[in-house]
């Protein structure tokens, strides 16, 4: 579909303008950090530390040293590729991370999969039956649970699901009576069925269903409203009559003029909840005890951790950058008219 | 002017949701302006002192919202954070909205590095995590309402340069500003009479969602117990402070979260009647300038910041 030689050249591109914004993001959070916070010793080190502790803290991470120095000892341990030491766990931040941020993967994979079925088939539901009770239905669920806080969402649902009516369990990522299974990608219900592992696998989306519904269901109001008024605007354009006129079957004329054209517009919405999710993800992970990436930055904020800190910031938006990649990808698979990198200038 | 009130009325009424938008800010706009002024005078009950014989009773008529863990009525409470869950936002959206209009007029009328300067910086803000970025920071400086506005607005000021400029720029494009030129107009004047009655009503509309967008992320931060002193009533510090209670007393937790649901939907249902009166288009090349025109038909509906 994407002829390579007009592919690579814009990979380039897009890699090297990933390059720039995950260095200035670097940065930025370097500088408010060591402005706001100069000399963070004694919150690394503990309430209780002694003097010999702190000092040692200090001496570790250069904090003695004027910024550049700092920073230069950043710089150094993000090229050697381990982003250095944690200061309150004294492991590895890269192994850390490994160990975090396949279980938000698994998290975010589900709910993004549900909000795509939801928010594309709410969305095209509305759109078609615009004006009716549906359509008012659906809008004001959407906006309702659009304005929704996710702590509401969270706890509503371990309320009704999980103690009125016992359907899931309140938190965690599987069963404590399930012996731990072999780590193979790190995301819990892959590793399970890739092992053929039937009850692991089981309590994995057992535990995982809840949080990714919250998630989901918050989030999706974008989608489906960006869907729904795509939807309109397709349903009665010239190309549409057009089609109706010469005799097209209704089923086709819905799925291929209609319905992928709201496509094209939706795709970039999706990549744009994604942003929205994967912050969303810190109070979720809270509520649902979930150890994933969110609640890891978390902690990390709350004790000013910002040798932590700062790799969790690049990864979620290096996260906002690969949904915004694939979402163009898609775009130009979706609309034949459009190359890559060139968008939707043409009015269709 | 007078016709413009006119069919703002008109479509306000022709609409059940911009009404409902309507009535729900305006109910909770006096709310906190009372409980400002008579500093707690209109509260049925003391909302900080505990009666212990009163504790934990479910939702009634003399307690709507029933009473916490120290016998304190919810309601009271509720009214209380008022201030600080209606204020806070509408000050973060009201200074990003000003710095947005400083900078955004400077970016578009000068141009040049400035312009390419913040346009660069608006770009990363927009591919961050802007919720983290605004924990971060409010974690850094420490508890304080001061604070914690500070740092939603180090986070909250982008995306209106970018409204104010796009606009701005279209503005300039326009016969009357090139006349209002030729007549030897000065800058200011030209930015006061042309450019910024022009970009007011799109950022009109904006800023109302914003508001919504702003409690979402203030109350968040007040539940993740980061920023927001834990002596100041919040409604998300008080849900976070009950959490233990979800399964014995649910209305603790629940009915302070709604409250903020019914706030963030008043203002996006009240800036959704203002777009469709004032007929505001707010284009997406000025949201977003490197993904093409078609991508974002509007966004304000990508308002809502990372929550």
């Amino acid at each position: 579909m994407i002829p390579l030689r007009d592919f690579l050249p814009y990979l380039g591109k897009r890699v090297l303008g990933a390059i720039g914004v995950l260095i200035g993001a670097m940065l930025l959070v370097f500088i408010i950090s060591y402005i706001l916070n100069p000399n963070p010793a004694h919150l690394w080190a503990g309430a209780r530390a002694s003097k010999s502790t702190i000092a040692a803290v200090v001496a570790r991470y250069h904090l003695d040293q004027p910024w550049y120095v700092q920073l230069y000892y950043f710089l150094q341990s993000y090229a050697t590729g381990n982003f250095g030491i944690d200061p309150q766990t004294g492991r590895s931040i890269l192994s850390e991370m490994e160990f975090y941020f396949p279980n938000t993967l698994e998290l975010v994979l589900v709910s993004m999969v549900m909000i795509v079925a939801l928010g594309v088939a709410s969305g095209y539901i509305a759109g078609m039956r615009f004006g009716t009770k549906v359509d008012h239905a659906i809008r004001i669920f959407y906006l309702a649970t659009w304005s929704s806080p996710y702590y509401l969402g969270g706890f509503l649902a371990i309320l009704v699901f999980s103690s009125y009516i016992p359907l899931f369990p309140s938190g965690g990522m599987f069963s404590q009576t399930i012996s731990p299974i072999n780590h193979i990608t790190g995301i819990y219900i892959l590793d399970a069925l890739l092992q053929l592992n039937g009850p692991a696998f089981l309590s994995g989306i057992d535990h995982v269903i809840m949080p990714a519904a919250v998630l989901a269901l918050l989030d999706f109001g974008l989608v489906a409203r960006i869907m729904r008024s795509s939807i309109l605007n397709a349903r009665w354009s010239t190309h549409v009559k057009a089609a109706r006129a010469k005799g097209t079957p209704e089923g086709e004329v819905r799925r291929n003029h209609i319905l992928r054209n709201a496509l094209i517009d939706t795709n970039t919405i999706i990549a744009v909840t994604f942003g929205f999710m994967l912050s969303g993800t810190i109070v979720i992970e809270e509520i649902f005890s979930w150890p994933g990436i969110g609640y890891f930055t978390y902690q990390a904020i709350v004790s000013i951790n910002y040798p932590v800190l700062i790799p969790c910031v690049l990864l979620f938006t290096l996260g906002v950058i690969a949904a915004n990649f694939i979402a163009d990808v898609f775009y130009s698979l979706l609309d034949p008219r459009i190359a890559l990198g060139e968008g939707g200038g043409s009015e269709g | 002017m007078s016709t413009g009130a006119a069919s703002m009325r008109k479509m306000i009424r022709s609409n059940v949701l911009s009404m409902f938008g309507l009535v729900t800010v305006s109910i909770f706009v006096v709310i906190t302006a009372a409980q400002i002024l008579s500093s707690g005078a209109i509260l049925p009950y003391n909302a900080y002192q505990p009666s212990f014989a009163q504790a934990n009773l479910s939702p009634s008529l003399s307690h709507p919202f029933g009473t916490d863990l120290l016998g304190r009525d919810m309601l009271s409470r509720v009214v209380t954070a008022l201030p600080i869950d209606v204020g806070i936002p509408i000050i973060t959206v009201a200074l990003s909205a000003a710095i947005g209009i400083v900078l955004g007029t400077l970016a578009a009328f000068f141009r040049g590095w400035l312009d390419e300067f913040l346009m660069r910086l608006t770009d990363l803000f927009m591919a961050f995590p802007t919720m983290i970025m605004a924990m971060a920071i409010a974690a850094t400086l420490g508890p304080s309402l001061v604070n914690v506005t500070l740092s939603m607005i180090v986070v909250w000021w982008p995306p209106y340069v970018r409204l104010v400029r796009g606009g701005v720029l279209a503005i300039a494009a326009e016969d009357f500003v090139s006349i209002s030129k030729a007549l030897n107009s000065s800058f200011f004047y030209i930015v006061r009479k042309d450019a910024i009655p022009n970009v007011l009503p799109t950022i009109l509309v904006y800023a109302t969602f914003d508001v919504g967008s702003a409690l979402l992320t203030l109350s968040t931060l007040g539940f993740l117990n980061v920023g927001i002193p834990p002596t100041a009533p919040e409604l998300g510090m008080m849900v976070s402070n009950v959490t233990y209670n979800l399964f014995l007393y649910p209305y603790q937790i629940i009915i302070p979260a709604v409250v903020v649901a019914v706030i963030v939907a008043g203002f996006s249902f009240l800036g959704e009647g203002i777009r469709e009166s004032l007929d505001v288009k707010l284009r997406p090349h000025i949201m977003i300038r490197s993904k093409p025109a078609k991508e974002m038909e509007n966004p304000i509906d990508g308002a809502r910041p990372s929550v």
